[in-house]
């Protein structure tokens, strides 16, 4: 790689009080933040709130990150608790996941087909709402309390569709390719 | 570091969201350990229309917020009392707030409450010298531009004055009567607020006569007054109820409301403002 400092360093001189870091820090994560942030809320300018509150948070408490793992995880940590905070201030906005629930063009059947092999038909399979919990809960990491803030549902539905979420892919992928 | 990494209509899928959620979620992972990926996903953010936000104006507003000192205590009790964050800031900028001058005067009024627990009469006659003058002279200091130096660039920028200083001397009674009221009810008499509406005329007075002189002085001039007053009263009657009789009381009340309306109608001429105006 080229001799860019890494992130590490880039969090160390922020502890040190270095606007200039914290710059660059911001430059190479926000973006891809944003991105991730407006796949699960569409409000524009929560997500922008969102952002913001992580990038002062990270200014605030640089040694929140203890050197395990990527920065990068750590940062999307933040970012979605922050998403999640705001929402539950704003209440009335929904977060939103409508584009899990358009049907993949044949193309990208295929490529799912080559690079999930089955995991991939079967959660296309689930209802939105089930995809929406499993996203929040399984791949985003968040608990059943944030989960159910972020989606505007409450804690024992999360659960009961996780739940079956679950069991939904579990015997998708028992019975095999259809 | 492996060596897959997303293809570009995979991430250009990813950026405009018209992916499936498994490929999406796969893209998710592989960023958050791939940052030769996250550099395409920001490049792709600033060349195609679908960026989810204005970055430089978050940036501005970041640092904005990362620049400015934490809030006080004051600052943040004023906040969750509904006050918008920039007046709460120049309501709690003002240097009676700062620990020291309360300290002091919480000092000097504890003398006098002991001296007025202990003392019998004339340590109550003390307490009612000095529990008057408390607030006037915090109410003063609030808004004094010698003690403030804070006042100077805040009174550059148009802001009603009027409001700035009624907001500051709310929150100075605010703070300051709950102390006066609680060692009050040390003071071994039947009425321990006596002292109450006297301190409400002399903080008018002060407002009314800091349309003339500076707030500091306008106190230090009323607090004399009263300090010399008191013994006068002692002397005659010999009783601190003599502050208590209705028709003292009345009077009090009518300093107050008649100050008021003089410094309501004479808020153009306040001296601080004048350097600015």
């Amino acid at each position: 790689m080229d001799s860019r400092p890494g992130d590490e360093t880039l969090l160390l001189a922020v502890a040190e009080r270095d606007m200039g870091a914290f710059r660059t820090l911001y430059e190479r994560h926000a973006g891809w933040l944003a991105i991730r942030l407006a796949r699960r809320c569409n409000d524009r300018d929560l997500v922008a709130d969102a952002v913001q509150d992580t990038f002062v948070a990270v200014w605030q408490k640089p040694q929140g990150f203890r050197g395990d793992g990527d920065i990068a995880a750590w940062l999307w940590g933040i970012a979605i608790r922050r998403l999640v905070s705001r929402l539950r201030t704003r209440g009335s906005v929904a977060a939103v996941f409508e584009n899990a629930g358009t049907a993949p063009a044949a193309e990208d059947q295929v490529l799912l087909s080559v690079e999930y092999g089955d995991i991939g038909q079967a959660l296309a399979r689930l209802s939105p709402e089930m995809r929406a919990v499993i996203q929040a809960v399984v791949l985003d990491g968040l608990s059943a309390r944030e989960a159910a803030q972020l989606l505007h549902v409450p804690v024992s539905s999360v659960k009961t569709r996780l739940y079956r979420a679950k069991a939904h892919l579990r015997a998708a992928l028992a019975e095999g390719p259809s | 570091m492996t060596g897959w990494h997303l293809d570009d209509d995979t991430l250009r899928r990813y950026v405009e969201r018209t992916d499936s959620l498994a490929e999406g979620t796969s893209a998710e992972q592989h960023l958050l350990s791939c940052e030769p990926c996250r550099d395409r996903v920001n490049a792709a953010v600033g060349v195609i229309e679908l960026s989810p936000i204005d970055f430089a104006a978050v940036w501005e507003r970041t640092r904005d917020t990362i620049e400015v000192p934490r809030p006080s205590v004051l600052e943040r009790l004023l906040r969750v009392a509904g006050l918008p964050a920039h007046e709460a800031r120049l309501v709690a900028v003002a240097s009676a707030f700062r620990g020291v001058w309360l300290t002091g005067l919480a000092a000097v009024l504890a003398f006098a409450t002991l001296a007025a627990a202990f003392g019998h009469a004339r340590g109550t006659w003390l307490f009612l010298a000095v529990a008057p003058v408390v607030p006037c002279l915090v109410v003063a200091s609030s808004y004094d531009p010698r003690l403030d130096p804070a006042l100077e660039p805040e009174l550059v920028t148009p802001y009603p004055a009027l409001r700035l200083i009624l907001l500051r001397t709310i929150a100075v009674l605010v703070l300051a009567l709950p102390v006066l009221l609680l060692l009050g009810l040390f003071i071994p008499t039947e009425e321990p607020f006596a002292w109450l509406l006297p301190a409400v005329g002399f903080v008018a007075v002060v407002l009314a006569a800091s349309t003339w002189f500076s707030p500091l002085r306008s106190a230090i001039a009323v607090s004399s007054g009263w300090l010399a007053v008191v013994p006068l009263l002692a002397a005659r009657s010999g009783s601190p109820e003599a502050v208590l009789q209705a028709r003292v009381q009345a009077a009090f009340l009518a300093l107050a409301a008649a100050s008021f309306v003089v410094f309501l109608a004479r808020r153009r001429r306040l001296t601080q403002l004048r350097p600015w105006r």
